[in-house]
C-alpha cells in the first residue's frame, strides 16, 4: 500500500521557540521575508482557558491539494508518499496556488519569482535523514508519521484556527496540551 | 552537497545560558547557513531561533561598513571615515587628554556582555594597559545572587543538566528556560518522561510554567517569604534531614530559632500563598527528593535580591538536597571559566602609571560619571552594549554624555547608542574572528574560528585594540602595554594552562577545532560536600554576611518597601527572540513578536477604563511613559510585565541597590525588578 505521509505536531511538547521554522529558513536560504513552516500561538479556548499553547505548521501534504488544482503549468506533483511537490522550474510564479491553499502555504519568493513551499525535505527522506524542521526541534515535537500504517493515539486532524480540512484533506494532525494544576491567588 | 561548502565552528558568544556551538557553511566567502554542532553535549547541535538567524544578522542590510563620524554629534550627520582617521582621532584626543590631566583618569571604558568570548576582553586589557583609567564596575545582570552563593558555599558550581533525569522534583523558581534556555528543556521533559514532577514558581504564569505539573503564583520579589513559609512548616512538621544538617551546615541552631519568631501569617501574606500549597511545596521537598531547584536572576533583581537566593539555598540545605544527584539549588557557574585572563593584564612598564581603575558603578553610570572632578571623564569608550537602551538615569545619562569630548562605540548596527556618539567603529562577528567561549550554565568549552573576511572594513575589538597601542607607542614609547605584535592564536594560547588542558582532556587548544569540550568538573555540584566558605560547610549564619552589614540568616521576611502612590509593580522579564537589545532589527522576528507593550491583566485594566491596544501612561518615581496595553491574564492584578529591550521603559528606572553584589562582582545589583508604578488610561 502506498504511504500517507504527514506531519505530526504534538502541541503538548512544543514550546513556540521558532527554531523549526529559522532552521529551515536558514537551511534553504530563503529570503529575509520568506518562511516555510511558521509557529502561532493558540488562543485559548483551543485546550481550555488559562492555557495558551503554539501549533507549527507548515504544507500539510494534503489528500486533495488546492494548490495543485489551481497550477495553470502543472507544476505540483502529489508523490507516491503523499508529499506534494512543487517544481520552481515549471512555476511561473503566478501565485494562484498560494490564493487556492486555504492554509496560504505557498509563498511568493520576490526575487526569483516563483512560489516556495515545504517540501517535507524530500530529497533528505529520501537519503534516510530527517527533514531539517524535525531534526532541530529541540523538543521532538514534530514527527513524520505515514498515516496509512499509524493513527497515533490522542491526534486530531482539526484545531481552531485550522481552516476547514474538508476542503483539501490535509495530512497534518496534532496532539493537544493538557494543563497542569495551579495555586493563583491574592 | 555539503562537501561544497567549507564547514568552520563557532559560538554564539551572547549571554544566554546554552553558549551553543555552531557550525558556519561558507561558499565562495560566503557564509551560506549556520546549524548547530553534534560535537556540543549540551546542546547537542540544536540552536534556537536566534542562533539559526544569524545570517540574517551578518548580511544584515543595515551592518556597518565603514567606520563612520558623526559631527556634530547628536546631528545624524555621518560621514565615512578610514581606519587611520579613526585611530588618529582616537589616539590624537587620548594624548591630549594625558597631558592636560597628567594622567589618564580622563578615559572611561564601559563594556558589557554584549559578546563573552574571552578575546573580547581585548578593550579591558588595552584600558590597564595605559595604566589607571575609569572603568564601569559591577554587573546589572547577577550580583546579588553571586554573593548569596558565595556566602552559602563560596564558590560557583552547577550541576550537569544529565543530572536532573534523576530527580524526583523539580522546581523552576522564577526561570522561564521556555524563553531562556530552551537547550534544558529536553532534560525536563525526560525527566517528566520518568515519572518526575515539575513545579513553577513564579509570578507570571510563564510559558514555562504552562508545561510544568503545578504552577505556584507568587508576589514579585516574595521567593525568600515563600522559602521561609516553607522552612517554618518543615520545621513544624519535623521534616528537616537532621542528619545533612549536622554534617554539611553551620549555623542550624540560629537559624532555626530565628525562623521560630517569625510569623507564618506574615509568610504567607507577602508571598501571597496558601497553607495547603506550603504544605504541598514543603512535602516534595521532604519527601519526594532528590528535588533539583532552578532559579532565576529575576528574584535577585530585587532590594532583596540576594536574600531571596539565600533563603532557597538553606531550604535546599535543610532538606538535604544539596551536593546529591539530581538535587541542588542551581544559579550560575564559574568553575568552568579556567581561563588566565592574560589578555586582560598587559601592565605597563612605565612605573609612572600605576595600573587599576577608578570604578563607575555600572548600575548608577550616569551618576557616577557625573561625579568624578579629579579628572573628570572626557572620553568614553563604550562596546559590547546598548548603553542608552539598557541604563537606569537614562536622562541623566544624556546629560553626561553632554560634557564628554569623545565617545566610541563599536558596534554592527546604527543603535541608539551610537546616536550619541562621536565615532563608530564597525566590528567583525563571530564569523569573522577568533574567540574561545564558556557558559555560566553548562561546563562546555567551545572555540570560534573566522569562517569568512571580515564584512567590508569591519575589525575585531581585538585588532582595534592592537592599532590603537601601535598607534599611541609612535606618540610616546611604552604609552600603552598592549601587545602590538601578537596574533590572534597566540591571544588563544596564553589563555590557557596545563591544568586547563588537564580539565579538558586535550594537550593543546588547537584540539578544541575538532569540536568543543566538556571541563571537567563534578557532574553534581557539590557532589564531594566540600564547600569554600571559612567554616568549610554551607553557612545558614553566615558571619561573612554580618560583617559585611547584612542579615548573617539564611532566610527571613521581606521589609515593607510598598509605596501607596505606586501601588504596581513593573517587571522586566525577558523574551525569547531578543537577547537585551540584540537581535531587534530582524525581519523574520520582527514577524513573530509583537510592537512592544506592556501587559496587564484585564481586570485591572477594567477597573482602570484602559482599553486592550490603546495608550496607556504609567509613572514611577522617576519618570513617566507613554505606551501601548496589552492583555494578560498571565499576571495578577497588581502585576505589569514589560520586556527590558523596549528602550523607553529606562525612563522609568534609576538605581535602586539591591542587598547584595559587593563582594563577588564590585558593586551591588540594581533591584530593577523592585520597579514601583502606577498606570492611567490616557485621556
Ligand atoms: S497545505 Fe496548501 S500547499 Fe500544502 S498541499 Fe495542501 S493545499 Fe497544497
Ligand atoms: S519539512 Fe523541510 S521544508 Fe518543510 S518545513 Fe520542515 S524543514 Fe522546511
Ligand atoms: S522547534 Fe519544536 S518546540 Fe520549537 S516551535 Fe517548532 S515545533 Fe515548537
Amino acid at each position: 500500500m502506498a504511504k500517507k505521509l504527514g506531519f505530526l505536531v504534538n502541541i503538548e511538547r512544543c514550546i513556540g521557540c521558532h527554531a523549526c521554522e529559522i532552521s529551515c529558513k536558514s537551511f534553504y536560504q530563503l529570503e529575509p521575508n520568506m518562511r516555510r513552516r511558521r509557529v502561532q500561538e493558540l488562543p485559548e479556548d483551543v485546550v481550555g482557558t488559562p492555557v495558551r499553547a503554539f501549533v507549527s505548521t507548515a504544507c500539510n501534504h494534503c489528500d486533495d491539494p488546492a494548490c495543485k488544482k489551481a497550477c495553470p503549468v502543472g507544476a505540483y506533483t502529489k508523490r507516491e508518499d503523499g508529499i506534494v511537490v512543487h517544481n520552481q522550474d515549471l512555476c511561473i510564479g503566478c501565485q494562484m496556488c498560494g490564493k487556492a491553499c486555504p492554509y496560504s502555504v505557498p509563498m511568493f519568493n520576490p526575487v526569483k519569482k516563483k512560489m516556495d513551499k515545504c517540501s517535507m525535505c524530500y530529497d533528505r527522506l529520501d537519503v534516510g535523514q530527517l527533514p531539517i524542521c524535525v531534526e532541530k526541534c529541540p523538543l521532538e515535537a514534530i514527527q513524520i508519521v505515514d498515516y496509512n500504517e499509524v493513527q497515533p493515539a490522542n491526534a486530531v486532524s482539526e484545531i481552531p484556527t485550522f481552516a476547514d480540512t474538508s476542503i483539501t484533506h490535509p495530512t497534518t494532525h496534532f496532539i493537544l496540551h493538557k494543563p497542569g494544576k495551579q495555586s493563583r491567588r491574592f | 552537497m555539503d562537501q561544497t561548502y567549507s564547514i568552520t565552528r563557532h559560538v554564539c558568544p551572547r549571554n544566554c545560558y546554552s553558549t551553543c556551538s555552531i557550525l558556519g557553511y561558507t561558499k565562495n566567502g560566503h557564509l551560506q547557513k549556520v546549524t548547530g554542532d553534534h560535537k556540543h553535549g549540551y546542546t547537542k547541535g540544536l540552536l534556537c531561533a536566534k542562533g539559526y538567524n544569524y545570517i540574517n544578522n551578518v548580511y544584515h542590510p543595515d551592518r556597518l561598513k565603514y567606520p563612520m563620524r558623526q559631527y556634530p554629534r547628536g546631528s545624524g550627520q555621518w560621514q565615512r571615515i578610514s581606519w587611520t582617521e579613526a585611530i588618529d582621532i582616537i589616539a590624537g584626543k587620548i594624548i591630549e587628554l594625558n597631558h592636560r590631566y597628567e594622567s589618564n583618569l580622563s578615559l572611561a571604558l564601559n563594556k558589557y556582555s554584549g559578546n563573552m568570548g574571552i578575546l573580547h576582553h581585548a578593550m579591558e586589557g588595552f584600558f590597564n594597559g595605559l595604566g589607571k583609567t575609569s572603568r564601569a564596575v559591577g554587573n546589572p545582570c547577577w550580583s546579588p545572587g553571586m554573593d548569596a552563593v558565595y556566602y552559602d558555599y563560596g564558590e560557583h558550581q552547577t550541576s550537569d543538566m544529565q543530572d536532573i533525569l534523576h530527580s524526583e522534583t523539580i522546581i523552576l523558581w522564577g526561570i522561564n528556560p521556555v524563553w531562556t534556555s530552551i537547550h534544558s528543556l529536553n532534560y525536563i521533559y525526560e525527566a517528566l518522561r520518568r515519572g518526575a514532577k515539575v513545579i513553577t514558581i513564579d509570578p507570571v504564569y510563564t510559558e514555562t510554567a504552562k508545561k510544568s505539573d503545578t504552577y505556584i503564583q507568587i508576589k514579585p520579589g516574595s521567593d525568600g517569604a515563600l522559602a521561609t513559609a516553607i522552612a517554618k512548616y518543615i520545621l513544624e512538621h519535623d521534616l528537616f534531614d537532621r542528619e545533612f544538617i549536622d554534617q554539611y551546615t553551620v549555623g542550624w541552631e540560629e537559624l532555626r530559632d530565628y525562623i521560630d519568631q517569625l510569623s507564618m501569617e506574615e509568610a504567607l501574606n507577602q508571598c501571597g500563598q496558601t497553607i495547603e500549597a506550603i504544605q504541598f511545596l514543603a512535602e516534595r521537598l521532604a519527601k519526594h527528593r532528590p528535588v533539583y531547584i532552578w532559579m532565576g536572576f529575576g528574584m535577585q533583581r530585587h532590594r532583596n535580591g540576594g536574600q531571596n537566593i539565600r533563603a532557597i539555598n538553606a531550604l535546599a540545605a535543610m532538606t538535604g538536597n544539596i551536593g546529591r544527584q539530581g538535587s541542588g539549588a542551581q544559579f550560575g557557574q564559574r568553575a568552568t571559566w579556567k581561563f588566565t585572563y592574560h589578555i586582560l593584564n598587559p601592565f605597563p612598564d612605565d612605573k609612572r602609571n600605576k595600573a587599576g581603575v577608578r570604578p563607575l558603578d555600572i548600575n548608577d553610570f550616569a551618576n557616577d560619571l557625573q561625579k568624578q572632578q579629579d579628572p573628570p571623564v572626557k572620553f568614553l569608550w563604550i562596546t559590547c552594549r546598548n548603553l542608552l537602551t539598557q541604563s537606569a538615569n537614562v536622562e541623566e545619562l544624556k546629560k553626561a554624555l553632554q560634557t564628554l569630548e569623545l565617545i566610541v562605540t563599536v558596534e554592527h548596527f546604527m543603535t541608539e547608542t551610537t546616536q550619541y556618539s562621536d565615532l563608530v567603529l564597525p566590528a567583525t562577528t563571530q564569523f569573522e574572528e577568533w574567540d574561545i567561549v564558556a557558559s555560566y550554565w553548562h561546563h562546555w568549552i567551545s572555540i570560534n574560528q573566522p569562517a569568512i573576511e571580515p564584512y567590508y572594513e569591519s575589525k575585531s575589538e581585538l585588532e582595534i585594540a592592537r592599532l590603537l597601542s601601535k598607534k599611541l607607542n609612535e606618540y610616546k614609547d611604552h604609552f600603552s602595554a598592549f601587545p602590538t605584535d601578537m596574533e590572534d592564536e597566540q591571544f588563544i594560547e596564553q589563555e590557557f594552562t596545563d591544568e586547563f588542558y588537564q580539565a579538558l582532556h586535550i594537550k593543546d587548544w588547537r584540539e578544541l577545532l575538532n569540536g568543543p569540550r566538556r571541563v571537567d568538573v563534578q557532574k553534581t555540584a557539590w557532589g564531594t560536600m566540600e564547600f569554600k566558605t571559612p567554616s568549610g560547610k554551607i553557612e545558614l549564619f553566615s558571619k561573612q554576611a554580618l560583617d559585611n552589614q547584612l542579615s548573617p540568616f539564611g532566610m527571613g521576611l521581606m521589609e515593607n518597601g510598598s509605596n501607596p502612590l505606586f501601588p504596581y509593580i513593573l517587571l522586566l522579564n525577558h523574551e525569547p527572540f531578543r537577547i537585551n537589545s540584540q537581535f531587534q532589527n530582524l525581519t523574520s522576528f520582527k514577524k513573530i513578536s509583537r510592537e512592544p507593550c506592556i501587559y496587564l491583566h484585564p481586570l485591572l485594566a477594567k477597573e482602570k477604563g484602559i482599553q486592550r491596544y490603546s495608550m496607556m501612561k504609567v509613572v514611577s518615581e522617576k519618570g513617566e511613559i507613554t505606551i501601548r496595553a496589552n492583555f494578560s491574564t498571565d499576571l495578577n492584578q497588581q502585576t505589569l510585565v514589560i520586556f527590558p529591550n523596549h528602550p523607553l521603559v529606562n525612563k522609568l528606572i534609576s538605581f535602586t541597590a539591591a542587598d547584595m553584589g559587593k563582594v563577588m562582582t564590585s558593586g551591588k545589583g540594581n533591584a530593577l525588578n523592585d520597579l514601583h508604578v502606577n498606570i492611567t488610561k490616557l485621556c
